[in-house]
């Protein structure tokens, strides 16, 4: 991982200088003088204006030229078409880092993207770091420093919030005041010329306030960068990302937004799960993650407790549970026994404990303590609704001491309610325990602490994948050729000799460009046989009539050829035919598919799952990430599909060789590693017997974007 | 010394790079070469105006192309005997201010039978030697070959030999093995198999822009580039990056407003991007396409309209055209057997 130490004074800095400083409270470079002053930055403050004698009280200097001392910090707030000047100004000044705020650079078009570029080049010559530009700025709130124009300053906290969207930065700011939320640090990326989510999330794992790092991204800037960060950063604090563009229309209006290609969904929900980042779905699950991870411990396993005063909710927190992936806990006779002694008969001692209606602070106390010393417990949900003897406030601090009492376990509280349980709501937020209004919500937060508990119980991953006597040369041979020709589809034979020659276990395939040929090459191979024609712009080869398998002697092969050619004509009167493949018939095995596919951001994404025709019907497939692959990895993306089950023998079937199938996977990485002008790489179908696996269609694509 | 009279036997055939190809290679062996075409198609004809700008000519573009017979020639005047005797008057002149002449017939050997004007009707006023052209993509087209081969040879035109063009590479094998013992056989001779090559055949897009009209956004520097196949792009970009990636030399056709797939297209060796619907892209987009110079058209048309436009879209090579003029000449040099065509036309 890059040390970005440097970035500290980024977030502390001593003295900040703001170009295009005014004296109209209008302005923005009004704001930022004003943010800097009320944010209680005991450091020093300097206004940058030629036409300003003094703003907000301070002298204001003509240049950065002319400041008493190199700025830690330059914040840029001018017209876009003096930015570049101005920020080569003020790194000729020492400035050590920029966050320019003016808009007009790349969001805009080519004349903005060029005065990016210079602005990144002045940035380079001087070795000044930049965040932004077209961004809001930055807070830290233990330092304290408002480096930004958003209209007020968070309360202390322990979340950096770190995020593409600047107005997500207002909103979300404002609205904490609302629910008392507190941050360590706010930071608006803008356009990621420079220092982006990665650099942020590196310098917020060594920040000491900071114990939870939030992310609202639209695209992560460098892929692979990215996941050896936060492979390392999410051992120590959780990271927690919301990235937009799920679904094809909003990748779509994300790339209109960012002007970035956006890697597909898959490569990125598949990143955050290999590098330990808990991804959040919405806005509020993002913060309802956040409050939780911020006040509460992580669980010692993933057994839920709930405590209710009515059956529905009870119910409805069940599902969740379930549905969570977590376990409802299973009480020992001790905490059964003292539930029985301390509730009313007509109470549910199991889990979910129903304390009734009628349950006051007391009840509600006993049976916490009782699930909390419970060794089968490992976090507890407190529901309640508002009945007429509910005592919101006394339950409230009963929770609070209970919490206190036991921070080993997490503990959340859904109040159920509006103003009749205010006062036990307000005062669980004061004291950070994580409430409430609905379970569902509750859960998900609970579940949260559990995923992350899983990620750092997992051993940091193995030695990446290498094997021994692979022949780079003979496949770097064969896309020289290929490429030469100017296809960037391979031939059969060519993709089954990519595959062998990495030790995949391609059935071998022949190309033959004549009839004679072809008998000839078909006796080496033997009988029985499969024909199909080599077209790689054919991409459905039997629907064209371009496969006949079970060919079993040389009359069926000759009748075989005319067929494929005929028909394969008839559908594609000019497609180019390079004749026809043959390949030994394989007996049947379990029908499995393994792929590559190149992202645009994170490299190649391996693909297993259930091969032939059930591949798109049943889409059972696992994704990894190429990069940083290991064994385990491999191992678990198999058995993370129902292909495992057969993999392991289904109802009576012969178990298929588990070692050969990782070996195969693994090996398929390491290929397109290897060679990543791989854009597609698939396997379809692979047949798995009991001793060893066949590969028999393998497809290859190579470009070079 | 003869002249040569080249005819295709299939309207595809982009006869034109041979032509030019022989041309050179005459012109450079120091000969003063000449260029006719008796009939050609409407007006318009581009190839005309590429041999007098590459040959430096004098003559006029009637002169050099007396005749033109376009879809419709049969409504405007009928030929007969006074067309040929203006096709023969030009023909003279143009054989006065050249040692050697290459006569190239219109896209089709047929075209103008029905005034009596068909390729080999006129052959034998030409005192010229006929090479058979044909654009080779199946069987069917080495039938096309010996049937025209045939053809001529009862209308007691000699020919000289064939030039399969535009050859794929793995027809060249079956060109080698199959289709040159059956031609042989049959009494012909092959004098050259020329390879397909994107530059020569293919429209660029400044070609397209021509027909399609419509707002260059980018890549104003890149417009001489090929296009060799259009991809159609409404699907959704996890299975665009699929169909992107196995097509190089393309021109994706899509909605101003699919950022996402304007995107994909210019990461994945696109040679010209069209946006329809008159729709313009993002900013960003444009950005992009500028950053990697690749050309950016909006058109005000919608896809399927766009579409058949392009299609009707045929590639003319120009006398600017360095490299592709270098190409033709190449393919005669290395691909046909030269000496021998050399030697037959002393």
């Amino acid at each position: 991982m890059q040390h970005v130490s440097d970035l500290v004074s980024l977030f502390q800095p001593k003295t900040v200088a703001v170009a295009g400083a005014s004296r109209n409270p209008a302005k923005i470079g009004n704001i930022i003088v004003k943010n800097l002053i009320t944010s209680g930055f005991t450091g020093r403050i300097y206004p940058v204006n030629p036409r300003e004698q003094e703003v907000e009280g301070l002298s204001c200097y003509p240049d950065a030229a002319g400041l008493p001392q190199p700025p830690d910090v330059a914040v840029i707030a001018v017209p876009a078409a003096q930015a570049v000047a101005v920020a080569d100004d003020c790194a000729r000044a020492g400035a050590k880092h920029l966050v320019v705020v003016t808009a007009g650079f790349r969001e805009t078009g080519t004349d903005g993207l060029r005065r990016e570029k210079e602005l990144v080049a002045v940035c380079r010559q001087h070795g000044v770091r930049l965040l932004g530009p077209n961004c809001v700025g930055l807070m830290d709130t233990h330092t304290p420093v408002n480096a930004s124009f958003a209209g007020s300053f968070p309360a202390k906290g322990k979340i950096a919030f770190i995020s593409q969207s600047g107005a997500f930065v207002l909103a979300i700011l404002d609205w904490s005041f609302s629910i008392g939320l507190g941050f360590s640090r706010f930071v608006s990326l803008g356009n990621k010329a420079d220092l982006s989510e990665t650099d942020m999330i590196v310098e917020a794992a060594g920040d000491e306030q900071t114990k939870v790092i939030l992310c609202y991204i639209e695209d992560i800037a460098e892929g692979r960068r990215f996941m050896d960060a936060a492979r390392e950063v999410s051992r120590k604090k959780p990271i927690i990302i919301l990235k937009s563009g799920t679904s094809s229309e909003g990748a779509r209006a994300a790339s209109s937004h960012t002007g970035a290609l956006a890697g597909s969904d898959i490569a990125y929900s598949t990143c955050f799960k290999q590098c330990g980042v808990i991804r959040a779905d919405t806005m509020a699950e993002l913060f309802d993650l956040a409050l939780s991870f911020a006040e509460q411990t992580i669980p010692g396993g993933e057994r839920v407790a709930i405590i209710t005063n009515s059956g529905g909710p009870g119910i409805v927190a069940t599902d969740r549970v379930a549905k969570n992936g977590l376990k409802m806990a299973r009480f020992n006779t001790q905490t059964i026994d003292g539930l029985r002694r301390s509730m009313p008969p007509e109470s549910n001692i199991y889990n979910p404990v129903d304390v009734l209606g009628d349950a006051r602070a007391d009840r509600y106390g006993k049976a916490l303590d009782l699930l909390v010393s419970d060794g089968n417990v490992d976090a507890l949900l407190l529901l309640m609704c508002p009945a007429a003897v509910t005592e919101p406030l006394e339950t409230a601090r009963a929770v609070i001491a209970t919490a206190r009492r036991h921070p080993d376990k997490p503990l959340a509280a859904a109040f159920m309610g509006g103003p009749q349980l205010a006062s036990g709501t307000e005062l669980l937020k004061k004291e950070g325990v994580p409430v409430f209004t609905f379970p569902e919500a509750a859960i998900r937060s609970l579940n949260g602490l559990v995923e992350y508990g899983r990620i750092m119980a997992v051993p940091v991953s193995g030695e990446p994948l290498a094997y021994a006597g692979v022949e780079r040369d003979a496949v770097r041979e064969i896309i020289t050729r290929v490429r030469k020709e100017g296809r960037p589809v391979l031939l059969g034979s060519e993709a089954a000799n990519v595959a062998n020659a990495y030790g995949i276990a391609a059935v071998p395939t022949l190309l033959a460009t004549t009839l004679e040929e072809t008998v000839k090459k078909a006796g080496r191979i033997g009988y029985p046989l499969v024909l199909k024609v080599a077209s790689p712009k054919i991409l459905h080869k039997t629907d064209v009539g371009g496969v006949i398998a079970g060919i079993t002697d040389e009359d069926e092969l000759r009748k075989g050829y005319g067929a494929v050619m005929n028909q394969v004509l008839a559908h594609f009167p000019h497609n180019v035919i390079y004749g026809v493949e043959i390949q030994k018939m394989m007996p049947a095995g379990n029908e499995l598919i393994i792929g590559a596919t190149r992202d645009i951001q994170f490299g190649h994404l391996i693909a297993f799952g259930l091969g032939g025709i059930y591949t798109n019907l049943l889409r059972d497939v696992s994704f990894r990430l190429a990069y940083g692959l290991t064994r385990g990895d491999v191992e678990q993306m198999i058995r993370e599909t129902k292909a495992y089950t057969l993999v392991r023998g289904y109802r009576g079937q012969e178990a298929g060789d588990l070692a050969a199938l990782v070996d195969t996977i693994g090996r398929v990485a390491v290929l397109v590693t290897d060679f990543p002008e791989i854009a597609d790489l698939d396997i379809n179908p692979v047949f798995l017997y009991a001793q060893g696996l066949a590969a028999l269609d393998v497809k290859i694509t190579i470009s070079t974007e | 010394m003869k002249n040569i009279y080249l005819v295709s036997s299939d309207g595809s055939s982009p006869k034109t790079a041979v032509a030019l190809g022989l041309a050179l290679k005459l012109r450079d062996g120091g000969l003063k070469v000449g260029f006719f075409k008796p009939v050609g198609p409407g007006p318009g004809d581009e190839e005309a105006s590429l041999f007098k700008e590459v040959l430096k000519l004098d003559h006029s573009l009637d002169t050099i192309c007396p005749c033109r017979v376009g879809p419709s020639y049969l409504s405007e005047f009928y030929a007969g005997d006074g067309e040929r005797g203006r096709i023969l008057q030009a023909y003279d002149e143009i054989k006065r201010n050249a040692e050697v002449v290459i006569i190239n017939s219109p896209p089709f050997p047929y075209i103008a039978a029905s005034v009596g004007l068909e390729a080999e009707s006129l052959v034998s006023s030409f005192d010229a030697l006929t090479i058979l052209v044909t654009k080779v993509e199946n069987d069917h087209s080495l039938d096309q070959a010996i049937y025209y081969n045939y053809h001529l040879r009862m209308r007691n035109v000699h020919v000289l030999g064939n030039i399969f063009d535009d050859v794929s590479p793995p027809l060249a094998v079956k060109i080698e093995e199959t289709y040159r013992p059956f031609l042989e056989k049959a009494g012909y001779s092959l004098l050259g198999v020329i390879p397909a090559r994107v530059g020569i055949t293919s429209p660029t897009v400044a070609e397209y822009y021509e027909a399609l009209g419509g707002e260059l956004l980018a890549g104003q520097n890149n417009m001489g580039v090929a296009v060799e196949e259009m991809i159609i792009g409404a699907m959704t970009i996890e299975s665009a990056l699929n169909y992107l990636r196995r097509s190089i030399h393309k021109a994706v056709i899509t909605g101003g407003d699919r950022a996402d797939l304007a995107l994909a297209a210019l990461v994945t060796g696109t040679s010209v991007l069209i946006l329809t619907g008159g729709l313009y892209p993002d900013p960003k987009v444009i950005a992009q396409a500028e950053e990697r110079n690749i050309p950016v058209i909006l058109v005000g048309y919608d896809t399927y309209t766009t579409l058949d436009k392009m299609n009707h879209v045929i590639h003319h090579i120009k006398s600017s055209d360095e490299q592709s003029l270098a190409v033709a000449r190449l393919n005669i040099e290395k691909h046909c057997r030269w000496q021998d065509i050399l030697t037959s036309l002393r």
